[in-house]
């Protein structure tokens, strides 16, 4: 159980403490998986957050990586959306399972409040009963659930934004006042940003408070040349005007340490989770420059996910946010940018 | 243009070759070329293609077809006329996506033949062989080579569905693609003209096999230029190095050489395959290979036994070792090159084992890239041409 987890999530960062749990963590992974063990084979207790060795969000796509012993208990697996065509999965345990609920709960609760509300999802209640097996998609909707009095499905089908359930809808706004909605933000954008809403419902919706979370899929929203501005403007011209829009990044290497955009445009990193920023050629870490992100989190247990080199490029922020959050903040500034590769004759 | 009779001494007869402009004053055109392209690199190649290039247009390297296909030019016949050649006609090419040299190679290539060419090119790739043209167009006066270009060569680029595909088969005397089996399949499956020729160059792989003793640092760099080129994506790249007759020791040797050699600036890759090769180093480690990465995490060098399972990224290059005769029942059914670096490449245990095979190309290794008029097995820049029997 860690100790920082029971903390605020942005309170002034203990790293020493944090360096701890990181190496005890690393060290039951590494007897507990002998491919990380074969990944990890010079390790030594790290010194410095820098040490701390990663495995890059590729090779979850490729192998299952899993650590065993008798505390673990493992109940499904989760995979990562994905446009190149293959998921990473990930082994998830009960004991993980429950920090990183925990975590997201902590987390949203600082930018979203932490009284319960109805929870409405943009997704299909059958993609929460597909056994075995959660998509990134669903598991970021249910970390949600902590803050939820209830949790509604909202659309018929999980594939298709247009099938709003307005009935269930209607029935939903009649009852209460305020409410958190989740969706993937490219469905969020089809399902609600550009939707004509039935005109009942749209008077329904005048006064309520929505908190709007998103996450994911910014890619097809960027290739329809959506800005942010028109995002949050098309998402809440039909709700109350104390509605906001959170827009996080998460990954499911990181499952349950989520990145809310604060009101001033950066990302915080709670103490329980870090961040190094690397170059991709050096490795070396930047404080200041562009670069590879590198996440570690002390809360996972059930494979070696707890350090992880994303394909995402970002930048710390120094100095104080005004937002008040304490502790390490980034931008992220998108995917590592893909060039064409050449081949030759049959290729 | 008019037609030319160009003769060549071949072996005890005379060889006619009836093309539609002075071949030597178009490859002298070419070598214009040459002279231009040394000043400027134009955007759309890298400047390790447009040095191949250039080293392509070299006028021995435009002759050799016509040397080694039909003999030694000569001025007038000075042994019996025996056939005379002259070119097919028309000549249709399907080129793949992102194929780098290849479209402008046989571009060259063919207009050696004087044939008509009319070309496809992919739609999800950048179109090298038309900017190569147009840049050939923009670059030279009016002379031989420019009227040819102009009036006998077209380069369109459209997806496999459209019309045009069976416009190119219905008329073309010979159709030459590079492309998957499918595609190869459906080209050939086209109303095509009764007698014509098709020549398909389909899914290849190609790799490296080294005597441990006959390394040396030169060797190792040319591995290293050759593989660095194209990685995995290459038809003519080593996908992997074979130690014939080595063992681990050496597989490993021959990694830490490479890695020492590896260049540290010249060849910085894409940062995503960069990352790609940090994500690689790792799976390949995960499955039991010794795997390192090299300067700026330009490669992923791979040592394991041959069992062990794959893994695979552009620019890993896996070492095992075997016997020969293992290496040779192991190939690929596709495979293509075998670049070699041996100590004795004449040694006839070479050639015996390469017989026994379906590989296509025995070359040293600093020549697996190098694209010619003899490929996959096919002599296919002679079967542009009719050759006529004569007696006279």
């Amino acid at each position: 159980m860690s100790v920082l987890l029971q903390q605020a999530p942005y309170l002034k960062r203990q790293d020493e403490l944090f360096l701890n749990e990181i190496n005890l963590l690393t060290e039951q992974h590494l007897a507990g998986c002998k491919a990380y063990g074969r990944i990890c084979k010079d390790w030594r207790p790290a010194h410095r957050i820098e040490e701390v060795p990663f495995v890059h969000v590729g090779v979850f796509k490729r192998i299952e990586l899993k650590t065993v012993n008798e505390d673990i208990v493992f109940k499904r697996s989760a995979h990562s959306s994905s446009t190149s065509g293959t998921s990473s999965r990930i082994a998830l345990d009960q004991k993980s399972s429950n920090l990183q609920s925990e975590s997201a709960a902590k987390i949203l609760g600082d930018f979203l409040g932490v009284e319960k509300r109805p929870l409405l999802v943009l997704d299909s209640v059958k993609s929460l009963r597909r056994r075995g097996e959660m998509s990134a998609r669903v598991a970021a909707a249910m970390s949600l659930q902590p803050l939820a009095s209830d949790i509604v499905f909202l659309l018929q089908d999980a594939e298709n934004p247009k099938s709003m359930k307005w009935d269930v809808l209607r029935d939903v706004l009649l009852k209460n006042e305020h409410f958190i909605l989740y969706g993937f933000s490219w469905i969020l954008w089809l399902a609600w940003g550009v939707a004509e809403f039935p005109q009942d419902i749209k008077e329904l919706l005048r006064d309520k408070e929505i908190s709007f979370v998103h996450s994911g899929g910014w890619k097809k929203l960027e290739a329809i040349k959506v800005q942010h501005d028109d995002f949050n403007k098309a998402v809440l011209r039909a709700v109350g005007n104390t509605s906001k829009v959170v827009d996080f990044y998460g990954l499911v290497e990181q499952m349950g340490i989520i990145y809310p955009m604060c009101e001033y445009g950066a990302r915080h990193v709670p103490v329980w989770a870090d961040i190094i920023i690397r170059d991709v050629y050096t490795l070396k870490p930047l404080i200041e420059e562009t670069g590879q992100i590198q996440l570690l989190n002390v809360l996972a247990y059930g494979a070696p996910y707890h350090s992880v080199l994303t394909e995402d490029v970002g930048r710390l922020i120094p100095g104080e946010c005004p937002c008040g959050r304490k502790g390490r903040r980034f931008d992220l500034l998108g995917r590592v940018p893909r060039a064409e590769i050449r081949g030759c004759a049959n290729v | 243009m008019s037609d030319s009779l160009q003769y060549f001494r071949h072996m005890d007869h005379t060889i006619a070759l009836m093309l539609p402009f002075d071949f030597q004053r178009l490859i002298a055109d070419w070598g214009k070329l040459r002279r231009a392209m040394v000043r400027s690199v134009p955007d759309a190649f890298t400047r390790d293609e447009w040095a191949y290039m250039l080293m392509f247009l070299d006028q021995d390297n435009l002759m050799r077809p016509f040397q080694q296909t039909f003999g030694q030019p000569v001025n007038q016949p000075e042994a019996p006329l025996k056939l005379l050649v002259k070119p097919r006609g028309e000549i249709a090419l399907w080129l793949p996506n992102n194929v780098s040299l290849l479209g402008p190679l046989m571009l060259i290539l063919i207009s050696l033949t004087g044939n008509t060419l009319r070309m496809k090119g992919g739609t999800r790739s950048e179109n090298l062989t038309g900017t190569f043209r147009d840049y050939v167009l923009t670059a030279l006066d009016d002379c031989t080579l420019k009227r040819y270009l102009q009036d006998q060569t077209m380069i369109d680029c459209f997806d496999r569905e459209d019309q045009r595909n069976r416009d190119m088969a219905k008329t073309a005397k010979v159709r030459l693609a590079f492309s998957s089996d499918e595609a190869a399949h459906a080209i050939e499956s086209m109303p095509h003209p009764t007698g014509s020729l098709g020549i398909y160059f389909t899914d290849k792989r190609s790799e490296a096999w080294i005597e441990y003793d006959a390394l040396s640092d030169e060797a190792v760099d040319n591995l290293i230029k050759v593989f660095s080129i194209f990685g995995q994506a290459g038809c003519t790249s080593p996908r992997r190095v074979v130690l014939i007759g080595g063992d681990n020791e050496q597989a490993t040797a021959l990694k830490l050489h490479l890695l020492k050699r590896w260049p540290k600036a010249a060849l910085r890759v894409p940062p995503h395959t960069a990352s790609e090769n940090i994500m690689a180093r790792q799976w390949a480690v995960a499955l039991g290979w010794d795997a390192e990465l090299a300067a700026n995490n330009g490669a992923v060098i791979a040592v394991g036994n041959r069992n062990l399972p794959d893994f695979s990224s552009h620019m890993s290059l896996p070492i095992v070792w075997a016997d020969l005769e293992s290496a040779v029942s192991e190939l690929a059914p596709n495979i293509q090159t075998i670049g070699h670096h041996l100590k004795d490449a004449n040694d006839p245990n070479w050639l015996n084992a390469i017989g026994a095979s379906n590989v296509k190309r025995f070359v040293p290794i600093g020549n697996m890239h190098h694209f010619g008029p003899v490929w996959d097995g096919y002599g296919f820049w002679r079967q542009l041409f009719e050759e006529i029997e004569v007696m006279i």
